[in-house]
């Protein structure tokens, strides 16, 4: 009951991330472009799309960390793992779920001074500072803490449970 | 020493590696003591280790392969292939292989090129009579080249960290990936026999050869355009790339017109959260590399390994055979930014052309890819196909040793390592 809800919850807010993902990603590639057609046919000289480009890229790759925790697609290695029987192996990775809500409510922590620290620097965007783009580490930071929650609600360290193998209710049935 | 025993621990129960990295760096700053001072420079490391333009390089061209592959392209290049080398007996796994080469063009990923043909030609292949675990063993051997042959992912990540040429590292990779599918080509025409590989009962005419070729001149086309703007000098890898992107989506809109948006927008999300997977490993690494060098782990090591010996070869063969054994159970992205602070150093020491060093880390490490137990592409090839890693690692022992000689040949070959990057003014 509480898994569905976690995973509704972590879909839905997934969706979410995924439509802002794509968003920046169409924004990267534009911005991209213009720099190139400035470079070799208008000579403009403009200096911000180079400089946006790295922080859209920051973004939409820090984002993306929620969306590939959501969906269990972060690589690791599952050879030990697979070699234990079910309840240690779906502890350890309730411990694995927990270890990495700690790493990023870290980030968190003390990714919102270094977001603040940005405030009294320029980015060379348009008199824009360093506030918003320093930003994308707390704020993915954050996403990445809730959805390790709610990943770890929704599957309780049954994520390498083989189809054929026994739930605890039916091993202990 | 409490770092590395936690890191090891860490990715031995199975946390993903970026966050057993990123976990490892923070315990080691915490172990520096000096209260919140030292714990509060962990999300700038990361932010400054992903504020790298060339890295948006890597992005645009997973982009640009995912489109291309989306218009059906796929089926035209193995065509191509098929009509060109499928004569021979054997004919199909001297497809697999060529395929692999004109695929390079496009994707740059070993796993992506394993997972694709892991679906289309091994099917195929145990169709017409090769044992499955031979067919497995012949994709993933030809997988290889695609990270081998520019684009490149993994030379974009190294020249970027260590402030390597990527034209360069673009332009060493051509002769090895093709020298990799030629000895690979060799090595199936010689146990062609004692497989019982099947021949083709009749070879295509020179019409259908160039009917097949015009009918995939669009994808041809796509790493000429790349290769030729970033060997010629006249773009970057990051401006290549998204050119790339925009040829791309012209194919798939105006020429096949296959591509819709609804496709589009589920190819940026899945290039955003296959550069997030990536990527998150370069940000975490940005704290432990920090640590790392605050503790002169690096020197430490360079020194260790320079005491073995002096000899430039050894020195060479030493580091190779690291990233041989590491790659055997880490992700090679890992491995190149934990390790390559550490090891190319030693490779300046003993005078080793930056391109060349470069081209020795890319090409051990995308062998490593298909070494056992947890090379990927023997893993996604497993999965797709339902192979057993075992039967597959015995099949892959011939051409894993050839492409092994290969390695050390360009590692101990200079002038052979550098003769494209020296052609093209990249190395001295």
């Amino acid at each position: 009951m509480l898994g569905d809800i976690a995973d509704r919850i972590s879909r839905q807010l997934n969706r979410g991330t995924e439509v802002i993902l794509a968003a920046l990603m169409v924004a990267l590639v534009l911005d991209v472009w213009i720099g190139v057609v400035d470079r070799y046919f208008f000579h403009w000289q403009l200096p911000w799309p180079e400089v946006l480009a790295r922080y859209l890229m920051i973004w939409a790759a820090m984002l993306a960390v929620s969306s590939g925790i959501a969906r269990r697609e972060h690589i690791g290695l599952t050879a030990v793992l697979l070699n234990l029987p079910a309840p240690l192996r779906r502890a350890m990775l309730i411990g694995i779920d927990l270890m990495t809500f700690a790493l990023f409510f870290y980030v968190l922590w003390f990714g919102i001074g270094f977001a603040e620290s940005g405030a009294k620097r320029q980015a060379m965007i348009l008199g824009a500072t360093l506030q918003p783009f320093y930003a994308a580490i707390p704020a993915a930071a954050l996403l990445a803490c809730v959805q390790v929650v709610l990943v770890m609600i929704r599957d309780m360290g049954r994520q390498l449970d083989l189809p054929d193998t026994p739930s605890e209710e039916g091993a202990g049935a | 020493m409490i770092v590395g025993l936690c890191f090891v621990l860490l990715l031995a129960v199975g946390m993903p590696i970026g966050f057993a990295i990123g976990l490892a760096g923070v315990i080691g700053i915490f172990t520096m003591g000096g209260g919140t001072t030292f714990l509060a420079i962990g999300p700038s490391k990361i932010f400054n280790g992903l504020n790298i333009f060339p890295f948006l390089a890597m992005p645009f061209f997973i982009l640009a392969g995912e489109i291309m592959n989306s218009t059906g392209i796929t089926g035209r290049l193995v065509k191509l292939a098929e009509v060109l080398v499928g004569r021979f007996r054997g004919g199909l796994a001297h497809t697999n292989m060529l395929a692999s080469v004109f695929f390079a063009g496009l994707t740059g990923s070993a796993t992506a090129d394993a997972a694709a043909f892991g679906r289309t030609l091994v099917p195929a292949m145990v169709k017409q009579g090769y044992k499955r675990d031979y067919a497995c063993a012949v994709t993933a051997a030809g997988s290889i080249i695609g990270p081998t042959i520019p684009p490149s992912g993994l030379m974009v990540v190294y020249g970027s960290l260590m402030g390597v040429s990527i034209g360069g590292l673009f332009a060493a990779g051509l002769l090895p990936g093709l020298v990799i599918c030629a000895v690979c080509m060799s090595v199936i025409a010689i146990g062609g026999k004692r497989e019982n590989l099947p021949k083709a009962e009749r070879g295509a005419t020179l019409g259908e050869i160039w009917q097949t070729f015009l009918s995939s001149i669009t994808a041809l086309l796509m790493p000429i355009i790349i290769l030729g703007g970033i060997l010629g000098g006249i773009v970057t890898p990051t401006e290549a790339a998204s050119i790339a992107v925009a040829y791309a989506l012209f194919i798939g809109f105006f020429v096949y017109r296959t591509l819709t948006f609804r496709e589009l927008y589920a190819m940026l999300v899945r290039t955003a959260r296959i550069t997030g997977v990536i990527f998150v490993i370069i940000a975490f690494a940005g704290i432990l590399g920090w640590w790392m060098s605050f503790e002169r782990i690096p020197q430490a090591i360079a020194s260790t390994v320079l005491g073995l010996s002096d000899n430039p070869y050894a020195i060479i063969a030493i580091i190779i055979c690291i990233l041989l054994v590491v790659g055997m159970v880490m992700d090679i992205t890992a491995i190149l930014i934990i390790l390559g602070p550490v090891l190319v150093p030693l490779t300046e020491q003993i005078g080793l052309e930056p391109i060349h060093a470069g081209i020795i880390f890319v090409l051990a490490l995308n062998i490593s890819l298909m070494t056992p137990p947890v090379g990927a592409c023997l893993f996604v090839l497993s999965s797709v196909t339902g192979e057993k890693l075992e039967r597959i690692s015995v099949k892959l022992a011939p051409f894993l040793i050839a492409e092994v000689i290969i390695l050390f040949l360009f590692a101990f070959w200079e002038d052979a390592a550098l003769l494209l990057p020296r052609a093209l003014g990249f190395a001295p």
